[in-house]
């Protein structure tokens, strides 16, 4: 497997396994769009396409079963109705925003496509005030007086 | 004689001149398309095309010129794509009508080519700055189309009128060209579908029950 693939893994395996609650993950997050957002990084260089597919699809499986691992507990302490399987959903969808928020931040060569794509994926995981939600006040009485 | 100018070197193009250039810019978008922009060479280009050499050196100086022309094309097929897809779309349901054509096209690849605009971006943002910034404007575009989507779903009330529908955009583009991507490496479809129907319940979420 390519060294930066190896890399990655290993430090997420750590940054991941100290996950407990939502604030640990709030954190996680901070350091991974820092990892993203650093050409040199070997985050970066792994989420460049290319190279054996093969190599890169397992390790994509592996860094989205430590993402599920992470996140069951949190799923749990938040009280949330989710199953094993919408933790597994959720992994895919972070995954997903990893890679297509770090495109788009490139293109844009801002950090802030990469924060909207992980607020998408993680917000209904994170507490409001670690999230810094894309939205407010969903519930709110502004919201409820558009009905 | 009729004549256009060519949008990239400012030389004017004959008729024929303007078929040539489209010809192409066309057998290269596909090659790219297929095969990414690194593994597409010039004479591969000159092959599927069926100009000669000269002729490709005549309406553009180099690769870097000829991927710009490309993403352009790609940009405007893309655009075109999805203004006929999401021009109209009011409600969660229209929403999810529009993930299921995309899918739909991915799926009859087994997702392997992935989004051509994504795959351009992946490719040339890091080297070629006057590229990047078209990629960045019809990345613009694309995300405008559906924050209008989200403006009429808050004028319907399906979405409150404080969301924050820019960034919601901007997050729903980013699941989907990360969606495209992570097929493009299982060679199935599944992941992606996965990622926009998360994203898109993360929407419906926020409707105003």
């Amino acid at each position: 497997m390519k060294a930066h693939f190896a890399q990655v893994l290993a430090r997420e395996t750590t940054s991941l396994g100290a996950v407990t609650d939502a604030a640990d993950l709030a954190h996680w997050r901070r350091g991974l769009i820092e990892e993203l957002m650093t050409p040199r990084s070997p985050y970066a260089k792994a989420l460049r396409q290319g190279g054996d597919t093969r190599d890169r699809a397992v390790f994509l499986d592996q860094w989205r079963d430590l993402i599920a691992v992470a996140l069951a507990p949190v799923v749990e302490s938040g009280g949330g109705a989710d199953d094993g399987a919408d933790v597994q959903r959720t992994a895919v969808l972070i995954l997903a925003a990893v890679h297509g928020g770090s495109i788009l931040s490139r293109v844009a060569k801002d950090a802030q496509p990469l924060n909207a794509a992980l607020d998408v994926a993680l917000g209904p995981l994170l507490a409001p005030a670690d999230a810094a939600p894309a939205w407010t006040g969903a519930n709110g009485p502004l919201g409820n007086m558009e009905l | 004689m009729t004549t256009s100018a060519d949008p990239l070197n400012g030389k004017r193009l004959t008729a024929r001149g303007v078929k040539t250039r489209a010809r192409i810019v066309t057998a290269a978008a596909d090659l790219m398309y297929v095969r990414g922009v690194a593994a597409t060479t010039l004479d591969d280009v000159v092959a599927a095309s069926g100009v000669s050499k000269s002729q490709l050196y005549h309406h553009f100086s180099g690769k870097d010129m000829l991927v710009r022309a490309v993403i352009d094309l790609t940009g405007e097929r893309v655009i075109q794509r999805e203004r006929d897809a999401l021009g109209h779309v009011s409600t969660i349901a229209g929403l999810k009508r529009w993930r299921d054509q995309l899918v739909h096209n991915n799926a009859l690849r087994h997702g392997a080519y992935g989004c051509a605009l994504g795959s351009l971006a992946s490719a040339v943002s890091d080297h070629d700055d006057v590229a990047r910034l078209a990629l960045e404007q019809l990345f613009a575009e694309w995300q405008g189309l559906l924050v209008d989507v989200f403006r009429r779903l808050q004028q319907t009330g399906v979405l409150p009128a404080d969301a924050a529908i820019e960034p919601l955009a901007t997050g729903l583009m980013g699941a989907l060209q990360g969606g495209y991507m992570l097929a493009q490496t299982a060679r199935d479809v599944t992941p992606m579908v996965t990622s926009i129907d998360m994203a898109l319940k993360h929407i419906e979420n926020l409707s105003v029950a």
